[in-house]
């Protein structure tokens, strides 16, 4: 059993996580609500299973993996449930774009813009551009190969710089 | 290293920028940067789109994280964490990738003015208002004091816990509190000693103690201060610190401890009963 001071510790770092944790979760979801429930689902499992955590590596990266597992698993179930298979998301050749609902909360036009990128580019712009993962603990941690992960950041970066063009226009 | 070889521009350019391929590569792609305008362009905009992308994820860590989530998370009872918010309002250094070369470093200059530009112009238009520094809540100064002075091992304290009573009337003297130092080791906290802050102009006095796991906890108190006149006890996170704050009189008091601690708010408590 693992010591108290351990248990401590590792919820300790478990909290230091969360507001990166729920923002990564939110790349997945990019919908506030789901998030937060996914963030608590994937913090009860990294609990319950910290004595496989070996202190090696970064803790975020452990537990990012285990919330896009658990997040795969549940969009995997919303489409059995609506009679629409299951679907990867992550496997999907075409990505596509989902409206964000949470408007009143994510008020913040950069925020709005971040979750209203097509699916599967915001996940891996953060793990790479933000927090400095390499490409293959992008890979490892999303379940992807190298080559898409590579592929999506590219159009990632676009994107934004899209984004950025468009509104330094409108500004004008 | 990756292999990009035959793929589009930008996923080459991209995993230039990141310091993803290896030198023959990485030379092809020099070469071709020299001479290729169309190819600067690319790594312009990929470039512009990095750092305007990394000012956007910035702002997601000031969203609120769930109160009830932390509380779950330290005590395992099962709350829903909508229920509650706290802001997060220190952020956990981010991290930098660091470009590899000096490459292009002029165009990255200008780049990144350029984003930069756009984004410092356009704080009115996308982001939200930001708090000046004078409105700042004191307990998140008391945070920042809290990280830099418990990683202090030779000068965790200025005042040791030897000096005794003086160091209650230095601190009542200096702050306009009077108080006692609450004897905690049945909580399994050793004083240390004390300190005198300095936070929005006023004085503050900080009892510093340590836990067996040598865990730093320190309770501060002022004059004032910001926090409502309530005999409520408040608990708040900032990152991996957890701060319980309440008033007494006319002065403002804080328990800051590590936020895994459960008991952070009966320690409260039981320090607001004894000081």
């Amino acid at each position: 059993m693992r010591p108290a001071a351990e248990t401590k510790d590792f919820r300790r770092d478990l909290v230091s996580l969360l507001p990166k944790l729920r923002r990564f979760a939110l790349t997945l979801t990019r919908n506030a609500n789901d998030a937060d429930d996914l963030v608590q689902e994937a913090c009860e499992r990294a609990i319950a299973r910290s004595h496989l955590w070996n202190g090696e590596g970064r803790l975020e990266s452990w537990v990012y993996a285990m919330t896009r597992n658990l997040w795969v698993d549940e969009v995997r179930k919303r489409k059995v449930r609506a009679g629409g298979g299951a679907v990867d998301i992550f496997d999907q050749s075409e990505l596509r774009v989902e409206a964000v609902a949470e408007k009143a909360v994510y008020a913040n036009q950069l925020q709005r813009m971040i979750l209203s990128m097509p699916e599967g580019l915001a996940s891996v712009f953060l793990l790479i551009n933000v927090e400095g993962h390499s490409y293959r603990e992008t890979a490892d941690i999303l379940g992807i190969p190298i080559g898409t992960v590579m592929s999506r950041l590219s159009t990632a970066r676009l994107r934004l710089a899209a984004m950025l063009s468009e509104n330094t226009e409108r500004r004008a | 290293m990756q292999q990009t070889t035959g793929q589009a521009l930008e996923v080459r350019l991209s995993a230039y920028i990141d310091g993803e391929l290896g030198d023959a590569e990485r030379a092809e792609l020099d070469a071709l940067l020299a001479r290729d305008e169309d190819a600067k362009v690319m790594l312009d905009k990929l470039k512009a789109g990095s750092a305007f992308g990394n000012k956007a994820f910035e702002d997601f860590l000031h969203d609120p994280v769930p109160l009830a989530l932390v509380r779950q998370i330290k005590q395992g009872s099962g709350i829903n964490p909508r229920s509650e918010r706290v802001a997060t309002a220190n952020l956990p250094a981010r991290t930098v990738r660091v470009w590899p070369r000096a490459l292009a470093a002029a165009t990255t200059l200008l780049l990144l003015g350029g984003a930069a530009g756009y984004l410092a112009g356009s704080a009115h238009y996308v982001a939200e208002p930001e708090s000046t520094a004078s409105a700042r809540p004191w307990i998140d100064e008391i945070a920042d004091y809290h990280r830099i002075y418990s990683r202090q091992k030779e000068h965790l304290v200025e005042a040791p816990a030897s000096d005794g009573p003086k160091i209650e009337t230095w601190l009542a003297s200096s702050v306009g509190v009077g108080f006692k130092t609450p004897d905690l080791a049945s909580k399994g906290l050793t004083f240390e000693g004390a300190r005198l802050l300095v936070v929005d102009g006023k004085p503050v006095g900080q009892l510093i103690y340590r836990d067996r796991e040598g865990d730093i906890y320190a309770i501060c108190f002022l004059k004032g201060g910001d926090t409502p006149q309530t005999d409520q006890f408040r608990e708040d996170i900032r990152d991996n610190l957890g701060l319980v704050s309440w008033q007494k009189g006319d002065a403002s008091l804080v328990l800051v401890g590590p936020s895994a601690d459960a008991g952070l708010r009966k320690l409260a408590e039981a320090v607001a009963a004894s000081i």
